[in-house]
């Protein structure tokens, strides 16, 4: 391991994620904003790299887990929109028997959501576009700390 | 407050104003900072501590983090890569490289770093959903003609502008699709990689096999259907509303006639 240890490698893999204070008090705001929505049950922001901006999950789910692929599912529907020139990613939705995952892009990092079988789909996807949309403008616009 | 407290006081603020910080507490900073979202400053305080300190694994791992977060992937390999260097089986590192084999499409490539972080730590959930997400998956077999039988095209109800009809296997072989060849192996390649990845995801939600799905782009919409055998993608213009276009993809689906 390395010589010297900071928090970055010494949080071993799939301990608790400690809350930090500053932006991802915004991103904190916003993902309280969309959990509120009616059929959402939960959700959380993860950058790029797979590291938890902030989580609102049901007890016992499984966090790291879900981030981990929230980061990979957000990754590749950025890059196939890119290479299939779509235009830059915004949002998806992915429906299955019980449920439905709703995914937004931004610079900063992914939103997730997870929501129940007969939530209000566009209503969902509009307020995760809004949302995406100022995660957008907190990327352009750095914030103090 | 004596003088001669006052006197230690002022000296230790102005030497700690001058005393360079160790490459410890530059990185110790640049990961809160990265945590706060503020990449710009953390990536500064990463430089200046490799600068300082380029031996240290966990500064170069920072430095790959900030690489992936600013889309450089190749920047963000070489330095997980400097990081395996330091440290044959840093987990974190194997799981970077692991990640980004995936983003590239090298599944058998990814395999192995997954296989090695979770052996080295095998408490690593984030790595074994990754694991257990790849464990089935197989490449697309090479020349492999359609079960489904001939689809024809003509018979089709396709919505005014869409474009981009695709069909495949759940393993990524292609049925059907628009466009010329290069354009049709892309489509089927990122269609595949979006279906098992968003299932891997609703199965770790709890939620069940997928069934639909839709992805806005800036300019146009997708939408995808599946029974777990077949899935069927079509893009529309961003202006069509997530339920109608689903019907449309539905009436699709219908006039493909589906049977695996």
């Amino acid at each position: 391991m390395a010589e010297e240890q900071t928090p970055a490698d010494s949080t071993p893999p799939g301990a608790p994620i400690a809350a930090r204070p500053s932006r991802a008090q915004a991103f904190r705001e916003t993902l309280n904003e969309l959990i509120r929505l009616d059929g959402v049950r939960g959700g959380l922001i993860v950058t790029p790299d797979g590291l938890v901006i902030t989580s609102e999950l049901p007890p016992r789910f499984p966090v790291e887990a879900l981030a981990a692929l929230a980061a990979t599912l957000g990754r590749e529907l950025e890059l196939g929109s890119s290479r299939l020139e779509r235009g830059a990613f915004r949002t998806a939705l992915f429906s299955a028997d019980d449920g439905t995952v709703f995914v937004g892009g931004s610079p900063v990092g992914y939103v997730t959501l997870v929501a129940d079988r007969n939530v209000n789909n566009e209503g969902v996807r509009t307020a995760l576009g809004r949302a995406v949309d100022r995660l957008r403008g907190t990327w352009r616009t750095p914030a103090t700390a | 407050m004596g003088l001669a407290t006052f006197l230690e006081r002022t000296w230790s603020g102005i030497t700690g104003l001058v005393r360079p910080r160790s490459a410890a507490s530059l990185f110790r900073l640049a990961d809160q900072y990265r945590h706060e979202g503020r990449y710009e400053d953390a990536a500064e305080l990463i430089t200046e501590g490799l600068r300082v300190s380029p031996n240290i694994a966990v500064g170069h791992l920072l430095d790959a983090y900030l690489h992936v977060v600013f889309r450089e992937m190749p920047a963000a390999k070489a330095s997980f890569r400097r990081v395996l260097a330091l440290d044959p089986y840093h987990p974190r590192a194997l799981f970077g490289l692991a990640r980004i084999a995936l983003e590239e499409g090298d599944i058998e490539g990814c395999r192995p770093f997954l296989d090695r972080a979770i052996q080295y730590f095998p408490d690593f959930p984030e790595a074994k959903a990754l694991q257990e997400m790849v464990a089935t998956w197989t490449a697309p077999a090479a020349g492999v003609s359609s079960s489904i039988g001939a689809i024809s095209t003509e018979r089709l109800r396709l919505p005014p502008g869409a474009r981009d009809l695709v069909l495949t296997h759940a393993d990524g072989t292609l049925v059907f699709a628009q466009g010329g060849e290069e354009r049709q192996k892309q489509l089927a390649l990122h269609m595949t990689q979006v279906y098992r990845i968003a299932s891997a995801t609703l199965a770790r939600a709890g939620l069940g096999a997928l069934r639909r799905g839709v992805v806005e782009g800036a300019s146009e919409t997708s939408f995808l259907r599946s029974d777990g055998g077949i899935i069927l993608g079509v893009t529309l213009a961003r202006e069509v509303e997530v339920g109608a276009g689903l019907v449309q993809v539905g009436r699709l689906w219908t006039d493909l006639n589906i049977k695996v």
